[in-house]
């Protein structure tokens, strides 16, 4: 099931919290390059299944590969499975940026300080590089004049872009997005689409997790609808959108676009 | 070391004594349940006039909460037992004398009436206003709301917070022995100085203070958790 | 009753400005190791499992037993028992650390785990590591949230810190209880140090409070109550 340019590959993906199976055996292929989302209900598991991909939350069994490399485990010499160092994990994480729903910018730090906290911290960068990055970022989101203010004097939206300057600082091999959008009021979820959009169109891995249909979409290339933990649909947008084969997933469609 | 450690532990002088340390005990609850009394006379009036829609009345109030809560409490005790009683003997023209007892009662009540004003307080403003305009939207009298709508939430409200003060106000009355009153820890000194054995009497006190604290706290966090959950505070 | 003031208080000003020092100093150096233990007691409450124990047992001696009592053990069984301290300056200074040592703990762990979860998870997908996470973005804002506890222990720390003069230490309390026991003429010494107590306790939270604020103004949130 891989193709020479799979950048993430998912393999028999399980989680469960307590007697709660949340994810049921996911398995899936991304291509570098591609915007790849996810939709479906809420508890269908969506959040979950990108939490892991990053390690936020422990996979009870499954694999996941990042660039053909394993994470959160290694396989030693004579071919056991053993559980990562965290200073693994750490660097694993560093090459997929995260954007959360609730934006989480620190708020003791401007949004410049914000950005450049990862690169100098972990990547170890010196100050002007990482000053020089950080700008670059936040002109590329339309925030440049905002550099030196504190989250809490920017809206939603704002911040939310800010956050994605910050995920991108570190020059991730893949980025993604938690309900980007699903804490903004209605009005600014616009500005944090577009810059989504151009991302796409940079050619940016997206990993999306989302309710915005129109989103899905336009931009889309491939999209997996989810339920109760498996996967329901899965191909491009056209035919999930217009031709779903799940009888559940129609419901969901039909529900949600109305 | 080791010796001094099995010295210290060793609490049967503790339980020798325990007929006496147990009556300074008494003191202490005393002294703290007077203390508990004046200062919830005194909170209740206090909080409520901090909330007066008079003016000079909300001033006065807030400026005797300040003034009592940023008052060391031994220094007020001193000055209760020393100082209050020349000052009422010349304006009353008369000798006048305070007991240790009346002093330490008089002073605990009154400096913990401060912080507890402010609990008092913080519990009438929880209440939603709209639960007031509710009420006077049917015709509630001003009496009949602060009786039935406001005080009963209001004390549940402020009941937890008012419980941690009261554990604070019993460990204050642990500075009564040093104007003469013959509580715990005056009896531990006096035995001291006849046994000459600090170790075990001051690490016997200071865990029976603990003990007693903290079997407190427990029953005060049981409650809280038991009446949050009723959805009372 | 003002000349009484006169030979009582003013003449005396420098032997009660000597005691005001001595406070300080006690209540300066208490709280710094206050701060420095209740952090220490919460952090292995928090983060090491196997003496996380002894972390509870220690915060919970130092919040029920009362300053007083605390005082008198670490001064009269602690030398005996460990052989520090060796004057009774470093008694009171331990004993008052050690009360406002368990206060601070539960406060630095509320505060800890008061903070959103979303902020430790944006830094964990950066890829800061659990020290830098602490470091740079935990501790920075705990400290903003416990600003109002801070100062509340530090007026307990100087309200507390009068009981010292019963162990001969000559701070303030002394001093002024020297002068009424010398003269015993109690009512203008007495309510002057009680004076110079209060206000000092009280600008000092007002310092404190209007430091908080321009803190919390700078990054644009709204002040505490």
């Amino acid at each position: 099931m891989t193709t020479p340019e799979a950048i993430i590959r998912v393999v028999n993906l399980r989680k469960s919290f307590g007697p709660l199976d949340v994810l049921c055996g996911i398995t899936f292929d991304v291509r570098e390059g591609s915007v790849f989302t996810i939709i479906g209900a809420s508890g269908s598991g969506k959040s979950t299944l990108l939490r892991c991909l990053n390690y936020l939350e422990q996979p009870t069994s499954g694999e996941i590969y990042l660039d053909g490399k394993p994470i959160g485990f290694r396989i030693e010499a004579d071919g056991r499975r053993v559980p990562d160092t965290a200073a693994n994990i750490n660097r694993m994480r560093a090459e997929l940026g995260m954007v959360f729903q609730q934006f989480n910018l620190w708020p003791h730090l401007t949004a410049i300080e914000n950005i450049i906290e990862a690169p100098l911290r972990v990547k170890r960068l010196a100050r002007k590089e990482a000053l020089d990055i950080g700008r670059h970022f936040l002109g590329k989101v339309n925030l440049f004049d905002k550099e030196n203010e504190y989250p809490a004097r920017l809206s939603g939206g704002q911040q939310q872009r800010v956050a994605i300057a910050r995920a991108m600082a570190m020059q991730p091999k893949v980025m993604l997005f938690d309900e980007a959008t699903s804490a903004l009021d209605p009005e600014l979820t616009g500005e944090v689409l577009e810059v989504m959009r151009a991302l796409a169109k940079e050619g940016t891995t997206m990993l999306v997790v989302t309710h915005e249909m129109g989103f899905a979409r336009e931009v889309s290339d491939r999209v997996m609808f989810l339920h109760n933990g498996q996967i329901e649909e899965d191909g491009s947008p056209e035919s999930v959108f217009n031709a779903p084969r799940s009888e559940r997933c129609r419901q969901f469609l039909s529900k949600v676009l109305h | 070391m080791w010796d001094s450690l099995r010295q210290s532990l060793d609490l049967t002088l503790f339980w020798e004594y325990r007929t006496i340390l147990l009556r300074g005990l008494l003191q202490n609850i005393y002294i703290f349940f007077g203390g508990a009394l004046l200062a919830t006379a005194l909170a209740f009036a206090i909080g409520a006039a901090r909330l007066s829609k008079r003016g000079t009345v909300r001033v006065l109030s807030t400026g005797y909460a300040e003034l009592f809560r940023n008052t060391p409490e031994y220094v007020f005790l001193i000055w209760v037992y020393y100082v209050l009683p020349i000052i009422f003997s010349r304006l009353l023209a008369t000798k006048f004398n305070f007991s240790p007892y009346a002093a330490a009662v008089l002073a605990l009540g009154v400096s913990y009436s401060g912080f507890l004003s402010e609990t008092v307080r913080a519990g009438i403003l929880a209440i939603p206003r709209t639960h007031i305009d509710a009420a006077m939207a049917l015709g509630m009298s001003r009496w009949m709301i602060m009786r039935r709508i406001i005080a009963p939430q209001a004390i549940r409200r402020m009941l937890p917070e008012a419980l941690n003060q009261y554990v604070s106000l019993f460990k204050a009355t642990s500075l009564v022995s040093l104007i003469a009153v013959e509580d715990l820890m005056y009896q531990v000194s006096m035995i001291t100085v006849h046994e000459m054995r600090p170790l075990p009497l001051y690490t016997g006190a200071a865990l029976l203070y603990c003990g007693i604290i903290i079997a407190a706290a427990q029953c005060i966090q049981h409650l809280s958790d038991r009446w949050r959950q009723r959805g009372w505070a | 009753m003002l000349d009484n003031f006169n030979r009582l208080v003013l003449a005396n000003l420098h032997t009660l400005g000597a005691g005001l020092s001595v406070t300080a100093y006690v209540c300066f150096f208490s709280f710094l190791l206050a701060v420095v233990l209740g952090a220490m007691a919460c952090l292995v409450r928090l983060y090491v499992p196997f003496i996380r124990i002894v972390a509870i047992g220690y915060i919970e001696f130092c919040r029920a037993t009362p300053i007083f009592v605390q005082l008198l053990w670490v001064n009269y069984v602690w030398p005996e028992l460990f052989g520090f301290p060796k004057s009774v300056v470093g008694a009171g200074i331990i004993a008052l650390a050690l009360q406002s040592s368990g206060y601070l703990a539960e406060t630095f762990r509320s505060g800890i785990e008061g903070l959103p979860k979303g902020q430790r998870e944006a830094a964990l997908a950066v890829g800061m590591t659990h020290f830098q996470i602490m470091r740079r973005i935990v501790m920075p804002q705990v400290l903003l949230v416990m600003a109002p506890s801070l100062v509340n222990q530090m007026t307990v720390v100087i309200k507390s810190s009068t009981l010292v003069s019963v162990i001969a230490i000559p701070d303030l309390m002394y001093e002024a209880l020297k002068i009424v026991n010398a003269w015993f003429e109690p009512i203008e010494v007495l309510t002057s140090t009680a004076l110079i107590y209060v206000v000092a306790i009280f600008l000092i939270s007002m310092l404190a409070k209007r430091v908080s604020d321009r803190f919390r103004n700078k990054y644009g949130l709204a002040a505490q109550a």
